[in-house]
């Protein structure tokens, strides 16, 4: 599947430190572009016409402007944040999702900014695959289908009826189906059972 | 503002006034012309377009006891809707899907729904038998004569929410699992019914949620001071 590389920014006004950060990005395995902006203003113009996936800044940029962050943050709900952090200034959770300082090691930072980027993918993916069920909630399935109670399907899987619950409760959202007897026909359409041992 | 041009906004409006038991030919009345040759309070048909146009009803306007008794002949009336004529034609349409394909899946389906509809007959004859004949008696009832632990209008809410949730795994089960060659028309005709079925159910348990239960227990606090 073809997937286009992430899209960096880097807003810094420190020259040094924003070709070192650069340096970093690009030669780690990160698939990816950089591109520098200095201001916060820079920002709003290019995320107009640009993705960007993951924005690096300089935390003393948001003193005064928190406002502004949290609206371009909730205009822009699938760009991640990631603070320098100086040292001098308390850590404002909400404006960023990470932080990482200029004396971390390169694996760190780019082992901070991997964690962003899955963080921004997850929910796509579990969108893709929504009813991708996992070998446990097969099972569980498979006995709600054949008509065990909760109880019976917690002693044959030996695992407590809580979290058979839960299970099911993981079952309804991923297929969308809650009745018992909607969850027997979507088995069927799935080829989880075999409609032979089901009786019509 | 003319019924007629209602109707043209939102022709759903055209099941509230069947369920008014109120004719179609609504010539160039306004609104208040209608209610007024209806005997239907404005306040109450007001607030029933509003849930049939998506808005809520505003705050908690105060309904009269021939109000109420209105919204339990409409309620009613909306329950022969769905026993007549709604549930026959999504069930003719599935048997009609069924006898056509083979393949027991369709079948499944078919034992799914007449299971579905049994259950919301229950559900609509509880409803008729016990759950509105205790409205009527708490609204005839100056005195508190009533025996509320027989019922109470909390417990009727809790009632509903089943038939949406099987409705809605009936609808995924044909959009997204159950697998049927061609047939677009007769698939059509069965999303259509099964959508105008879960609109007017879903504006029936609003109207029950935000006029008729409100109003009951505030009837019931009144009796029990």
């Amino acid at each position: 599947m073809y997937k286009s590389p992430l899209h960096i920014v880097i807003m810094e006004s420190s020259k040094i430190i924003y070709e070192g950060l650069q340096a970093i990005i690009c030669q780690s395995e990160l698939y990816c572009r950089a591109s520098r902006i200095e201001t916060l203003d820079e920002l709003s113009g290019m995320l107009e016409t640009t993705k960007i996936d993951i924005l690096i800044a300089n935390q003393l940029q948001f003193v005064n402007r928190e406002k502004e962050i949290k609206k371009i943050r909730k205009a822009y709900p699938s760009l991640s944040v990631a603070g320098i952090d100086f040292g001098i200034m308390q850590k404002q959770p909400v404006l960023t999702d990470i932080s990482f300082t200029l004396y971390d090691s390169a694996e760190h930072i780019i082992h901070t900014l991997e964690k962003l980027e899955r963080k921004n993918q997850s929910p796509a993916q579990q969108k893709n695959e929504s009813d991708n069920l996992t070998k446990r909630e097969l099972e569980v399935l498979t006995g709600l289908v054949n008509g065990m109670l909760n109880k019976e399907i917690a002693d044959a899987l030996n695992i407590s009826i809580h979290t058979v619950v839960r299970h099911r409760k993981n079952i309804t959202v991923k297929t969308g189906i809650r009745s018992q007897s909607g969850l027997t026909i979507y088995a069927i359409s799935k080829k989880i059972v075999e409609i032979e041992d089901i009786e019509i | 503002m003319q019924m007629a041009d209602l109707i043209d906004a939102n022709p759903n409006l055209l099941l509230m006034l069947q369920h008014f038991n109120i004719d179609f030919r609504v010539s160039d009345q306004t609104v208040m012309q209608l209610c007024e040759n209806q005997g239907i309070s404005e306040n109450l048909f007001v607030s029933i377009a509003n849930l049939y146009n998506g808005f809520g009803t505003k705050g908690h306007q105060p309904f009269s006891s021939e109000d109420m008794l209105q919204v339990i002949e409409f309620l009613k009336s909306s329950h022969n809707y769905y026993r007549w004529d709604k549930y026959p034609q999504i069930s003719s349409y599935i048997r009609q899907l069924q006898e056509s394909h083979s393949g027991k899946e369709l079948k499944l389906l078919e034992k799914f729904f007449n299971e579905y509809f049994t259950e919301v007959l229950d559900h609509l004859d509880y409803e008729d038998n016990v759950a509105f004949p205790y409205f009527i008696t708490l609204l005839d009832s100056e005195k508190s004569e009533v025996e509320s632990e027989v019922y109470s209008s909390k417990e009727y809410s809790d009632h509903h929410t089943d038939i949406e949730l099987k409705l809605q795994d009936l609808k995924n089960l044909l959009l997204k699992y159950v697998k049927i060659e061609g047939d677009l028309d007769l698939r059509r005709k069965l999303f259509f019914a099964l959508y105008e079925l879960e609109y007017d159910l879903y504006i029936h348990s609003l109207i029950e949620e935000s006029i008729l239960i409100p109003s009951g227990i505030s009837i019931e606090r009144e009796q029990n001071v």
